[in-house]
């Protein structure tokens, strides 16, 4: 799966070390609780798209509210979310398109 | 003492570069408190101990200023930021269950509200500030009589105007983050310094300090035009008026005490690693809040 971030899958952070496969990759995160979070947005947008995969993903905003646009094939979708303190999605839905020439 | 604000270890008093070492090996640990303490507060870029030093330096210096100024600064950067704290944003103008997902996670906090009070009651040497404990927690838990009911009963009643019993409100257990929060604030209450607990309670009500927005609060803690109209019911106007009434008073008041006594008594680091404690505790049972609302949504 395409990533927009080189850090932590969830925030981008470069602390912590914690290494947890998900759909079948490897990927770093830098806690427990972020593993919880990637997992369980990973499988809302499943849920919610019916897609058996998902070819890239790109995480913006911070803890008081992300977005995620993601694509399968030629499908394109963006979600809005946010976690719990457990880490598990509080907040899950779908974000309307930008308007057209929105920088 | 310098405290970890996440854990709230001790190290010698300005030891800036032992924190700093601290914070870096329990990130390396992976430990969520202290990445997140990191990712929120300093950077979200692994860094060395010795680099981390002059940042945590300039991010626990006070200046000439009162530490008012400094906990006010931390607290609206936390809650009333660009893109101001979830529960903040949902107050503004509030759901029904956003309104009772307040009230059965609040009745919790209000009950650990005392225990918290007392224990600074009991531990202080200064008359001041038992009158002040005892004025604050009047408001909040006893009341003035009939015609002045306290916080806490002001909050069942916004329940029962919605349609839930107090005895169900009662009878609800804690979400794991209000629990997890109300352990802590206990715990700090019996162990941290008293002008840090005093600190690190109060400063919560800034939450509804009605001023902050005229020291760049984005928002209030709600739009303050739902205390008239019929937005909200009248019990849910006549419990979030209080707080509107009360808090600049009940916080600025505690935050004057803080300010003299933290330098009075030489415990200014303790009071402030306290305080970030409390701010992050505080911050995840607002989102135990929102997470209750969810239970009360058709």
């Amino acid at each position: 799966m395409k990533r927009n971030y080189d850090g932590c899958a969830i925030c981008n952070s470069t602390w912590g070390n914690v290494w947890a496969e998900v759909e079948g990759e490897r990927l770093f995160f830098c806690c427990d609780l972020c593993v919880v979070q990637y997992r369980g947005l990973i499988e809302r947008i499943k849920q919610e798209t019916g897609w058996a995969r998902i070819d890239a993903i790109e995480i913006a905003g911070d803890r008081r509210g992300r977005t995620c646009a993601v694509t399968s094939g030629e499908a394109r979708e963006t979600f809005a979310f946010a976690f719990n303190p457990e880490g598990h999605v509080l907040r899950f839905g779908r974000e309307p398109p930008a308007p057209a020439g929105a920088g | 003492m310098t405290k970890c604000p996440a854990c709230l270890v001790g190290f010698g008093k300005g030891d800036f570069p032992a924190l700093a070492q601290h914070l870096v090996g329990r990130a390396d640990e992976s430990d969520s408190d202290h990445v997140r303490w990191l990712n929120q507060n300093l950077t979200r870029r692994k860094t060395e101990s010795e680099t981390l030093v002059p940042t945590l330096r300039g991010f626990f210096d006070v200046g000439p200023a009162p530490l008012t100024a400094w906990v006010k600064k931390r607290f609206i950067f936390k809650f009333f930021g660009k893109v101001p704290h979830p529960f903040v944003a949902a107050l503004q103008h509030p759901t029904r269950a956003t309104l009772l997902g307040y009230v059965v996670e609040h009745q919790h906090f209000l009950r650990q509200w005392v225990r918290s009070c007392a224990n600074i009651m009991a531990r202080t040497d200064r008359q001041e500030v038992v009158e002040y404990e005892l004025d604050n927690l009047t408001t909040e838990y006893a009341g003035f009589g009939v015609d002045r009911p306290s916080h806490y009963e002001l909050l069942l009643r916004m329940g029962e105007s919605l349609g839930v019993d107090r005895s169900r409100v009662l009878a609800s257990p804690p979400l794991p983050a209000t629990r997890r929060a109300i352990e802590q604030w206990n715990e700090m209450a019996t162990r941290e310094h008293w002008v840090a607990v005093l600190t690190a309670m109060h400063s919560l009500e800034l939450i509804a300090n009605r001023n902050l927005v005229d020291e760049g609060a984005s928002v209030h803690y709600f739009d303050p035009s739902i205390l008239s109209g019929n937005e909200i019911t009248p019990a849910a106007q006549g419990f979030l008026r209080e707080g509107y009434e009360a808090d600049v008073d009940h916080s600025d008041r505690a935050l004057a005490l803080a300010s003299r006594f933290a330098r009075e008594l030489d415990v200014l680091e303790d009071v402030q690693s306290v305080f970030l404690r409390s701010i992050d505790l505080f911050d995840d049972y607002l989102i135990a809040r929102l997470e209750r609302a969810g239970q009360f949504e058709a």
